[in-house]
């Protein structure tokens, strides 16, 4: 367990470890007559790190709405530790252990730093029956060690409103982490971000990972999803093209055709070899 | 947590003078005056809850009012309850009315909201204007359930005449008001610094990315109703008490839009903003008092001018150039330094 974090976050005991932690299985999304995700299948194992990459509207957001509650599938299941979760209701599945962040900047924006993480560790964790009527101490120290844990840096009664892309992000993850989360899921984490700062968010998210989060994360940026994925995924007109690891993306006639271009294939070997541009 | 003190210490001096001013008040036309500030600054508290904190357009509020005072009325008049007791029962049913209203909107967004409200406390009227079927005899004349156009009476007061005599009966009143609006005041702060008052502001600011961090839409909504309806529904009753009728002249428009503009003119949304309107609107509708012409029209106009030019209200007008006075301060204090 890395310092900060004080509540352990999977692996717990008594917990099956050969089953997936997430498990989607035959989800289809349509909107209208058009099929945004397709018969779409994949596991998420404890620890893994998942990258998302394809097309826009390849339907990746689409399946991280599925999977948090947002937009209900129209066919298919999601299991969450084995137990179906595709009915609940986006904040009951926020309870169970899925903390999703968004692709816009989404904040709390006439509320303070502090307060916007208050409030995930307030009522994120467990399904409360009677909301507490007082920020308890357990409820500040989670709060405390997630501004902590993130490195957030500004004054924690600055007004969100104001504040710039790298600490929306922080505090997003940071709110994230409030509510003790097994996974966390990162629409575009880096979108808007200059390279000084996307280094310092693959810092942390490294960091997380090592605190025993698994993560998926969809993104553009082709060397944030090749250097800290594990496994990644490609999708295309809502369908999986490529399932496998970083390196073999470059390999990948379809993904290269489709999606990145001779030239970001071959960069993509330099990035799976860990270099980056300078 | 100085902030809290600074709120708290500023609600006792205010209270203070509250205590003191019946008794340096010449008349009792201003007493009297004082008690419907009181009675209208609760339900603009309330009402900053569900409108400011929470974010929705709720134009329910005075219905909520209505319906606590017919409600605590009634309880006396066909229970023959003492009022003391109607009261709660009248703040009680407040709620439950309230929670109708907050159910009905939950899908709705925005204006929606707004229309939605508006159509029921305008039913709410239709019903009790056009209510004309014999509930109970009085004598030879016929009494309406809910009192129709005439409204309803004789269902008791307070008994401050009683206790306190002809001279200081309207000094209960007064008191009365007073109690529930700080009550109703200590209660909504209470709310908006705690975790409750923040996840209304969250669900506000971004409804979505609430749900993602575990506040759910429809407990909370549930609750905003709920919670500003108790108070709202005791200033109903004690409306009633005070009044010794109770009609439905307080669904017509015009009250609601006073309060309203309250609110507005305050500051939606600020801890003082409900309390700050309240006082304004009341000074202005007293100076306006002599040309009643012009009397609506100055609501129109202080509402427009607010939206338009100050819109987060007095309170948030003296929150910016506070921190404005604070900032020059600060650097003039850099710059003194730095010659030295």
């Amino acid at each position: 367990m890395v310092e900060g974090l004080s509540a352990p976050q999977s692996a717990a005991a008594g917990v099956n470890q050969t089953e997936p932690l997430l498990s989607c299985r035959g989800v289809s999304k349509y909107f209208g007559a058009m099929a945004a995700v397709k018969d779409f299948s994949f596991d998420l194992a404890r620890g893994e790190v998942l990258g998302i990459g394809g097309p826009n509207g390849a339907g990746k957001t689409t399946v991280f709405e599925v999977i948090s509650g947002f937009n209900p599938a129209d066919r298919g299941t999601v299991l969450l530790e084995g137990r179906p979760i595709e009915r609940l209701p986006s904040h009951a599945i926020c309870h169970l252990g899925i903390a999703r962040m968004f692709q816009s900047n989404a904040g709390f924006d006439t509320l303070s730093a502090e307060q916007n993480v208050l409030v995930a560790a307030a009522f994120g964790h467990a399904p409360r029956l009677i909301p507490p009527l007082t920020y308890g101490a357990d409820i500040r120290r989670a709060a405390d060690e997630a501004l902590d844990f993130v490195g957030f840096r500004r004054a924690r009664s600055t007004e969100v409103r104001g504040l710039p892309a790298l600490d929306r992000k922080l505090l997003m993850i940071a709110s994230a982490l409030a509510t003790k989360p097994k996974i966390l899921m990162m629409d575009e984490p880096v979108g808007g971000l200059n390279l000084e700062e996307i280094e310092q968010l693959m810092a942390l998210v490294r960091k997380l990972v090592a605190a025993g989060i698994t993560i998926m994360l969809i993104e553009h940026v082709m060397r944030f999803l090749v250097q800290l994925s594990t496994r990644v995924m490609i999708m295309n007109h809502g369908e999986k093209i490529y399932e496998g690891t970083p390196a073999g993306l470059a390999q990948d006639e379809t993904v290269t055709r489709v999606y990145l271009g001779e030239r970001m294939s071959k960069r993509i070997v330099a990035y799976s070899a860990g270099v980056g541009p300078q | 947590m100085s902030a809290t003190r600074r709120n708290v210490l500023a609600g006792l001096v205010l209270l203070a003078i509250a205590i003191a001013l019946p008794f340096v008040l010449p008349g009792r036309y201003l007493i009297g005056q004082l008690t419907l500030f009181f009675i209208w600054a609760t339900v603009v508290t309330q009402w900053n809850l569900v409108f400011g904190v929470a974010g929705i357009f709720s134009l329910a509020q005075m219905a909520i009012f209505a319906f606590g005072g017919y409600a605590t009325a009634m309880v006396g008049l066909y229970g023959g309850w003492n009022l003391w007791l109607a009261l709660p029962v009248g703040a009680l049913a407040a709620v439950v009315f309230s929670l109708v209203v907050g159910l009905a909107c939950l899908r709705l967004k925005g204006p929606y909201v707004a229309l939605l409200t508006l159509a029921i406390a305008q039913g709410m009227y239709l019903l009790i204007i056009t209510d004309t079927a014999c509930f109970s005899m009085e004598g030879v004349t016929c009494r309406n359930f809910t009192g129709g156009t005439r409204g309803l009476a004789k269902y008791g007061d307070f008994g401050f005449r009683e206790w306190l005599g002809y001279k200081y009966m309207a000094f209960g009143d007064y008191y009365l008001a007073l109690g529930v609006l700080v009550l109703a005041t200590a209660f909504s702060m209470f709310l908006m610094f705690g975790p409750i008052g923040a996840a209304f502001q969250a669900l506000r600011d971004s409804p979505e990315y609430a749900t993602a961090r575990g506040v759910s839409r429809f407990k909370f909504q549930m609750l905003v109703f709920a919670s500003s309806a108790f108070f709202t529904g005791l200033a109903g009753g004690v409306f009633a008490g005070y009044y010794k009728v109770m009609g439905a002249n307080t669904l017509y428009l015009s009250p609601l839009l006073f309060l309203l503009a309250m609110m507005v003119v305050g500051g939606l949304g600020r801890t003082w903003g409900p309390l700050v309107g309240a006082a304004a609107l009341m000074l202005a509708d007293e100076g306006l008092k002599d040309f009643p012409e012009y009397r609506f029209m100055g609501i129109g106009a202080a509402l427009v001018l607010f939206v338009m030019l100050w819109p987060r209200g007095i309170v948030g007008a003296a929150e910016a150039i506070g921190a404005q006075l604070q900032k020059r301060r600060s650097e003039l204090g850099g710059t003194s330094t730095r010659q030295h």
